[in-house]
């Protein structure tokens, strides 16, 4: 296949809205990391001259990953997903502690973060095993297959520990929703979710009236002839509380007060006003920090470069997972609302893609791809404005780091490649 | 695959609005924090990160009354040592010499400086104290120093400036020139110069808008500071320095002499009212005397004698007694209801005029004077004395004047022996100052002129606003009066019986009174009796320029106590320095040195030195030093026989310049 016809049959709608987030968020990284004294741009030593290589790297990349063949990429997602999970095993033994997180290889140059690979490997992987002729997702057996694969790269990452990037696999099993897992999965998901945090806010017996309620109306609305499955009801319901009751247990036993102090702040748990805002100004010292700098953006922002509080430092890690801030205080809401959208234009643009894939692999991947973003800037965003807890995940294309944007543009391009060559091959 | 497409769709219409709700509550949040809190929280964000800083003004000085300084404002250094920041190397290359350089600036033991330099290092010590207190030129030589020349960072130098208040003369009129202090809730502590002319010296404080740029970074917003820091003024005060070190050293002298609690001086311009010295010395327990009051404005007491003064003005003026009239002092004790008034010389004085009663001091003749001429109208006499502004406080601007004390009939505390003892001085109450100004009213001839300490306040060399001298009362009493109390009290000191005759010089002439009040008479015990002696008066006597008070409180008994013996001597000394060494203005005139020769010279070397030159010039006749000097700054070599003036040069004059390299020159 000739290059020309790639860049034809490449979806240039979603190259656009990556140019677009990755020169914004370079420009988001310049000024957060810029200081009176950088000499260029183009200085390698600074944060913002080695971010500018790696886009170069990057697009270099790009022109590798449109070049190879199509189905290589399904033909060798088995053995890339192998390499990284060894790659994830090594990094017990060899690798590089930065801020307590074990979680990259020292390559000189930079640093290298496996578990990026691994969220490539993985959707692959998955897309692969998925899109197997022998595979049928209803059936418990492929079910746990599939999960597998989701959950040995999580499983291998929390020990770094980094929490955020175990936290993305599990999206993965938004793939697994779509081709057909029952719907009852993502009910029990939701109802967990909805009980634990119930529970932190307001005690197991209020869980239990909540129940109650429920079933109240639920007995009064429903239709004569209903059949109510009792057995599997009681189950349920006994399971819950159950589940209510670990949660407090996990959550004052298990639980270090780190963690708990995180959730107390997520959740307003802490009633005394002095002590959540003592919480405020220590644990949650980050996101007290950038709410304050985005908030301080007001409409129209402060303009760039002109970010006293992104100058002033005062958001750490500002560079990385919190760069949203930057765009908050410098570009105020016109700025935050318009890298939003784009992302969710993007994501749209690429589940639009996605459905019109011709092969189930590519579909399942382009899904894949579409989880993995969705999370991380979902994640991300939340954590930054405060309606999620703190969680270390970097916002994608936006955030420094040279592996993480290598690879979040090699996730991107190989659907995009996919989705190129999806009218030259059958099945 | 076994997925039905219905169920697909829905499945990924599902998926769409998952996005969509995730984008719409991210949008919705933002949106709430940037614009609907965003006002609030821009506010605290400005307030976290912007700061209103004060810069303060510069002090002015203050000066005595022909332009010394009193107090200036001086900038001292504390010099620390981070010894963490410093690398190995530099440190061990440079300890010794460093070490060195401070001994050799500080006294201390090289190796003293090596050991607490060694010290710091060990201990990661990033705040060692070096040195306290430099001055400027200390300070730029410590910046110099090796290790330090590398500045904060690699040299590990830490640079700590404060503004303390100086005072270039030391412990003279240290109370006097006093202070002012702001403790953190604004109040101030006003004491004497300082304090009084605060709101002159002060100054404004300016104010800045500063910007947080990071931890412990603050930058300046915009061009301007929102309120220019304005320096405070000058103020020159009326104090003569040397009025003022005689007055110290005499009064010092003599409390030391005596062993005295306390005592204070006050000279004062006659004409003017201009407070030339005031000094007040207090015991500490060491035995040492320090300005530690102001006694002088502070401290109201019992006048005791020398307020006769003040009584004999009185009954003059009312026509109770004139000075020929005669008295009986009662073989030296008066009784008067249970009470004895007694004459400090035992027997009393016989038969003696009014005016003879002043010169000895007779308590007896006074009180009989006071008590028979006023006993139907005790009125009259308090209303003669507050006529003459006794009872009044003199408004002055230093803080804490004394309260005089003048009762009337029917107050609290007053009997019928109250005038008698009035007219001796007890009863009443007056401070040093207060006293001193009536005297100085009667050396004017009865105009009474308000005490003054500033002359006059300065912006550089500008006059903000000049002091004259203000007039309490045009005439306190009649020039007659005036006039037969001054001659009274030249008396005092120039007859062979007055009280204070032991003063006389016959080089100066001055005129006083002597007071030796009793302090705690209450108590019986007669060694619990304290003495307060005074001598108020003014120099020279026939034409009053300065009047003086010298009160010392509590003198040893067993080496006297009368005022003449202990307060006479420093009036004296004062009048006697004052009026010998008042001409004396250390000035060198510099028209004197003047040499036509020297000059004419100077102006020849001056030309030529100023020209530019391509030729040798000529330089015979001039000086040799002058020849050698222009010749190479032209770059000419030069080489010298003999001494003197130029007699012959090598090189003609008129020679280009790069062709005569070395030039001999022949001097005699």
């Amino acid at each position: 296949m000739s290059g020309k016809s790639v860049l034809k049959r490449v979806d240039w709608l979603s190259v656009l809205f990556y140019l677009l987030l990755i020169g914004i968020g370079w420009l988001n990284i310049y000024s957060s990391t810029f200081s009176e004294s950088d000499s260029s741009i183009f200085d390698f030593g600074t944060l913002h001259g080695k971010q500018l290589f790696f886009i170069g790297a990057s697009f270099a990349s790009i022109v590798i990953l449109l070049a190879l063949e199509a189905n290589f990429y399904e033909r060798f997602s088995s053995l890339l997903y192998i390499i990284s999970m060894v790659l994830l095993l090594g990094l017990f033994v060899f690798g590089k502690t930065i801020a307590g997180a074990t979680s990259w290889y020292d390559l000189g140059f930079f640093n290298l973060q496996p578990s990026e690979l691994a969220k490539v490997a993985t959707a692959l992987a998955l897309a692969k095993y998925l899109s197997d002729i022998q595979t049928d997702i209803k059936r418990r057996k492929d079910q746990l297959y599939a999960f597998s694969i989701i959950l040995i790269p999580a499983l291998l990452i929390i020990p770094q520990p980094d929490p955020g990037s175990a936290l993305v696999f599990f999206s993965l099993a938004f793939v697994i929703f779509r081709e057909g897992l029952p719907l009852y999965y993502l009910g029990i998901a939701l109802l967990a979710i909805v009980v634990f945090i119930t529970t932190l806010m307001f005690g197991t017996i209020w869980v239990i009236i909540f129940i109650a309620l429920l079933l109240i109306l639920f007995f009064l609305l429903k239709k004569k002839k209903f059949k109510v499955p009792m057995l599997p009801l009681t189950a349920a319901i006994i399971l819950t509380i159950l589940f209510s009751l670990s949660v407090d247990f996990v959550f004052n036993n298990v639980f270090e007060q780190r963690h708990r102090d995180r959730f107390s702040l997520w959740l307003r748990l802490e009633k005394d006003p002095k002590k959540l805002d003592q919480i405020r100004k220590t644990i949650g010292y980050n996101t007290y920090q950038s709410e304050k700098a985005i908030e301080s953006g007001g409409l129209f922002g402060k303009g760039f470069l002109e970010g006293t509080r992104t100058k002033g430092d005062f958001v750490p890690e500002q560079h990385t997972d919190y760069i949203f801030t930057t765009v908050g205080e410098e570009w105020g809401f016109l700025g935050t609302s318009t890298v939003v959208i784009l992302f969710t234009l993007l994501l749209l643009r690429l589940v639009y893609l996605a459905e019109r894939q011709k092969t189930d692999f590519s579909r399942m991947y382009g899904y894949g791809v579409v989880s993995i973003l969705l999370i991380h800037y979902f994640i991300n965003i939340g954590m930054v404005i405060g309606v999620l807890p703190t969680i270390g995940i970097p916002l994608p294309f936006f955030s420094y780091g040279g592996s993480g944007l290598m690879f979040f543009t090699a996730l991107l391009f190989i659907f995009l490649k996919l989705d190129a060559n999806r009218l030259k091959e059958g099945i | 695959m076994a997925v039905t497409e219905k169920n697909i769709l829905t499945r990924l219409y599902f998926v769409v609005a998952c996005l969509f709700l995730f984008a719409g509550a991210i949008l919705f949040k933002l949106l709430n924090i940037q614009l609907v809190q965003g006002d609030k929280y821009q506010e605290l964000a400005m307030k976290r990160t912007e700061k209103m800083f004060t810069i303060a003004p510069n002090r002015g000085n203050l000066y005595s009354d022909d332009g010394s300084l009193l107090a200036t404002s001086v900038s001292r250094y504390t010099i620390r040592f981070d010894a963490v920041t410093v690398k190995d190397s530099d440190f061990k290359e440079n300890i010794v010499p460093l070490s060195n350089a401070l001994s050799r600036m500080l006294g201390k033991s090289s190796s003293h400086y090596q050991q607490l330099l060694r010290k710091a290092r060990v201990n990661k010590n990033r705040y060692a104290l070096i040195a306290r207190n430099l001055d400027y030129s200390e300070y730029m030589a410590v910046k110099d120093f090796p290790l330090f020349n590398k500045g904060p960072y690699k040299g590990g130098l830490i640079i700590e400036q404060k503004t303390v208040r100086e005072h270039p003369l030391g412990k003279i009129a240290e109370r006097s020139v006093g202070y002012e202090r702001v403790d953190e809730n604004g109040y101030y502590t006003r004491v004497g110069l300082e304090g009084a002319f605060g709101e002159y010296l002060r100054g404004v404080e300016g104010k800045r808008l500063k910007q947080k740029i990071a931890k412990g970074q603050w930058k300046p917003i915009g061009w301007d500071n929102i309120v220019e820091p304005k320096d405070g003024y000058d103020v020159i005060s009326t104090i003569d320095i040397n009025i003022q070190d005689i007055a110290h050293h005499a009064l010092l002298g003599q409390l030391e002499k005596y062993k005295a609690d306390h005592g204070c001086v006050i000279v004062m311009e006659t004409k003017t009212g201009e407070v030339k010295a005031i000094s007040n010395l207090g015991r500490t327990e060491a035995g040492k005397y320090y300005e530690r009051l102001n006694y002088a404005i502070g401290e109201s007491h019992e006048p005791g004698s020398t307020f006769k003064l003040m009584t004999l003005v009185a009954a003059l003026e009312d026509g109770i007694k004139d000075t020929s009239d005669i008295i009986d002092t009662k073989k030296g004790v008066w009784k008067i209801y249970n009470h004895r008034v007694r004459d400090s010389k035992y027997g009393g004085y016989g038969k003696i005029s009014f005016g003879k009663a002043f010169e000895v001091s007779s308590n007896t003749a006074f009180a009989q004077v006071i008590h028979e001429g006023y006993k139907s109208n005790p009125d009259k006499f308090v209303n003669r004395l507050m006529a003459m502004n006794v009872h009044r406080k003199l408004d002055l601007p230093i803080k804490g004047e004394g309260e005089p004390v003048l009762r009337s009939p029917g107050d609290k505390g007053w009997s019928g022996l109250s005038l008698a003892q009035m007219a001796y001085g007890y009863e009443v109450s007056m401070t040093p100052l207060q006293t001193l100004t009536f005297y100085n009213a009667i050396a004017n001839d009865g105009e009474m002129v308000k005490p003054r300490l500033i002359k006059e306040v300065k912006e550089w060399n500008h006059t903000i606003q000049k002091f004259d001298k203000e007039v309490i009362d045009r005439a306190i009493c009649s020039k007659e009066t005036a006039a037969k109390a001054k001659a009274l009290m030249k008396n005092v000191v120039e007859n062979p019986h007055g009280t204070g005759h032991g003063l006389y010089s016959p080089n100066f002439s001055m005129a006083g009174k002597t007071g030796t009040a009793q302090k705690d008479y209450v108590s019986k015990d007669p060694d619990k009796l304290k003495y307060i002696s005074t001598f108020a008066g003014y120099f020279p006597a026939e034409d009053p320029k300065y009047s003086c008070i010298v009160v010392i409180h509590e003198p040893d008994k067993s080496v006297g106590y009368y005022g003449a013996d202990v307060s006479g001597p420093v009036f004296k000394s004062i009048a006697q320095k004052v009026y010998a060494t008042s001409p004396l203005i250390d000035e060198v005139d510099m028209n004197a040195v003047e040499d036509e020769d020297l000059e004419k010279n100077y102006q020849r070397y001056y030309a030529i030195s100023q020209k530019k030159y391509n030729k040798v010039p000529n330089v015979k006749g001039m000086s040799g030093m002058d020849a050698i000097s222009i010749l190479e700054n032209l770059g000419i070599e030069v080489e010298v026989k003999g001494n003197g003036k130029v007699k012959r040069q090598s090189v003609a004059h008129g020679t280009d310049i790069k062709k005569a390299k070395k030039i001999t020159l022949e001097l005699s």
